[in-house]
């Protein structure tokens, strides 16, 4: 039963990945403007002579259904292709810059999910009472600021009226350690896991309202346990399967919004090159990272289904 | 989220259905009242920069594209005064004109995207939800295929292959984009009211099923449709803010706050405040967009449970 349900899982997969890497080809292929305006510099375009070259070596003539074909083929084998205008490997770029994306995310939804649990948690203890309110203002709000507009502001209180963090830059681990690592992506992770925050924070309280309302909180009220012993070992355990799901969906979500906060704070990750690419229009590089940031979204959101259904036998069962 | 006294007015306007349009905004709480009152002077806002431009910049409102450092009159990043209530920005232009005739791209964005998603996902909802079979097997494989995309990515994938980004051109692509959304809510809905005994009863008496469709399905799936329209509403105007900010959503010198807080972005060491007010307008929006989304929702659950 479940090896079926996993099955029909990956075949969707396959067909998301399908028409994701169609779509991105078709799409980047509609690019106004000829590629060879952007490789050649503009004296050597009177040389029709070098352009035909050119375009016989790239082989842009050939038909749109062999050349998605030859990029899909490649890309299968780890190889994007090479942008035309810098002339760095697509995967190159990848692989030196997801670094910055991947931790970006991560830290975005720890921050997200440590500091909903709290939150959510005691607004459902003390339902409509100040804390409530307080925290489900906070949450409202925190939900409709855009990531971009509070990292601005991060970047106004925290850099240039108190000088505590730098605005702008990233600091590899591997270069002055981690302390200095943490201080150039608090920031940006901050401003990022703002939304998720908020949202995590709605659910965990929702969720929570239902749980503290079962038999069996009340047996460990009336046992005398301290109300956060019951919180924290009663309640948030059958809420964390909601949790679980809600973080990993998320995580695919945040690697997506890392391109606007990248921008934001100037960081050398995936979405400022894709950025830098869509306003050069290098072609190879939107296409290449589209897929890619595409098919990592795609497959995680696919494992925290099939861990979902792993850990929930009810849903096995539907 | 409401507190227990909110959820017991709510309950009494379930009670009385009928009870008209202006009655639910008196039941409102006073901060969704506050809410639907800066929405209304945003669409107003909106509205009147648009008349503004077809009457040749004939109604009281400063010129948002005139730059007082060229030609006289005001310098840039100047603080509030008669003349420029909110100030100017860095090309000395009105401040509080430019607002105004920004809220025009984020609300017709927004008004696009939400009225797309409604006819086209919402009848294609309710269609498949009630013809069930193959249709639906065929259209949800679809709306999942497109879900599975990374939207704010394909967004700007999508968004890049046009030169002139004008704003028909990025209200169309906001809008098929979330269709598969209105779809789902719309085909979850239909599958609980189709069951209901008013949907059997007309079934038995004979109705046509496309009367049905129409008569008894669509207008019992149409408040939840709008609660949601609302809360999208919120987020397409923080992702055209957003593309907006990168440069790639309308294009200068057209104001959309996004843009507004790009160009203020420049001077953030003197000054927050050419940032603070685009800000402040798109955040109030949402904001606002998010609690009367809210309300509705809580209005229509309540309403549906005592059907």
């Amino acid at each position: 039963m479940l090896s079926k349900v996993i099955a029909a899982r990956i075949a969707r997969l396959v067909a998301t990945l399908f028409a994701v890497s169609l779509l991105t080809f078709l799409m980047v292929e509609q690019l106004p403007g000829d590629p060879i305006l952007a490789i050649l510099p503009p004296e050597a375009l009177d040389d029709l002579e070098s352009i035909e070259r050119i375009r016989s070596e790239l082989r842009l003539d050939d038909p749109v259904i062999i050349r998605y074909g030859r990029w899909v083929g490649n890309a299968l084998q780890g190889d994007l292709g090479k942008s035309y205008i810098t002339d760095q490997r697509v995967s190159d770029a990848i692989k030196d810059r997801i670094p910055v994306t991947i931790e970006l995310a991560f830290l975005a939804s720890l921050i997200a999910a440590l500091a909903a649990i709290p939150i959510g948690a005691f607004s459902a203890y003390h339902e409509g009472g100040r804390f409530d309110r307080i925290a489900s203002a906070f949450t409202t709000t925190a939900l409709s600021i855009p990531a971009f507009l509070a990292g601005l502001f991060f970047i106004w209180l925290f850099t240039l009226k108190f000088n505590w963090l730098p605005s702008t830059g990233w600091s590899r681990i591997t270069d002055k350690g981690i302390l200095a690592n943490l201080k150039t992506a608090i920031l940006p992770a901050g401003s990022l896991a703002l939304a998720a925050l908020a949202i995590n924070a709605r659910l965990i309280r929702a969720d929570m309202i239902g749980t503290l309302k079962e038999d069996y909180i009340l047996s460990a009220r009336a046992k005398g346990l301290p109300s956060r012993y019951i919180l924290m070992r009663h309640a948030l355990r059958p809420s964390s399967l909601t949790a679980i799901t809600v973080f990993g969906l998320q995580f695919g979500g945040l690697i997506g919004g890392t391109v606007v906060i990248e921008t934001v704070f100037a960081l050398p990750g995936l979405g400022t090159r894709l950025i830098s690419g869509i306003y050069q229009r290098d072609t190879m590089m939107i296409q290449g990272i589209t897929l890619f940031i595409a098919t990592v979204y795609v497959v995680v959101n696919l494992f925290i289904d099939l861990l979902y259904l792993v850990l929930d036998p009810r849903i096995r069962r539907q | 989220m409401m507190s227990k006294s909110k959820d017991i007015t709510g309950l009494t306007v379930a009670g009385s259905k009928r009870s008209g349009r202006l009655s639910a905004v008196k039941e409102m709480p006073f901060l969704v009242k506050c809410a639907l009152f800066w929405l209304v002077f945003i669409v107003a806002a909106a509205i009147y920069t648009r008349l503004d431009r077809l009457f040749g910049q004939a109604l009281p409102l400063q010129d948002p594209f005139y730059q007082g450092f060229l030609f006289g009159g005001s310098s840039p990043t100047e603080g509030p005064s008669l003349d420029h209530v909110l100030g100017t920005d860095i090309l000395s232009r009105d401040n509080l004109s430019r607002l105004l005739h920004g809220a025009w791209v984020s609300i017709a964005v927004a008004t696009t995207v939400v009225s797309f998603g409604i006819v086209v996902g919402g009848l294609l909802g309710a269609f498949v939800g009630y013809a069930r079979g193959r249709w639906e097997t065929l259209v949800m494989g679809i709306m999942d295929v497109v879900l599975a995309f990374p939207p704010l990515v394909l967004l700007l994938a999508l968004v890049a292959i046009y030169k002139v980004r004008s704003l028909p051109v990025i209200a169309l692509v906001f809008g098929i984009l979330s269709i598969p959304t209105y779809v789902r809510i719309a085909r979850a809905s239909t599958l609980g009211v189709a069951s209901r005994e008013f949907v059997q009863a007309a079934e038995a008496i004979g109705t046509k099923r496309v009367w049905i469709l129409f008569r008894e399905i669509i207008p019992n799936i149409l408040p939840s449709l709008f609660a949601y329209a609302l809360i999208n509403a919120g987020f397409v105007i923080v992702v055209e803010g957003t593309l907006s900010y990168l440069g790639l959503s309308v294009q200068i010198p057209e104001p959309t706050w996004g843009n507004m807080i790009n160009e203020g972005r420049r001077d953030i060491r003197q000054t927050i405040l050419p940032i603070f007010w685009p800000g402040l307008f798109l955040t109030l929006s949402v904001v606002s967009l998010n609690m009367l989304g809210d309300w509705f929702q809580q209005r229509v659950a309540i309403r549906s449970s005592s059907l």
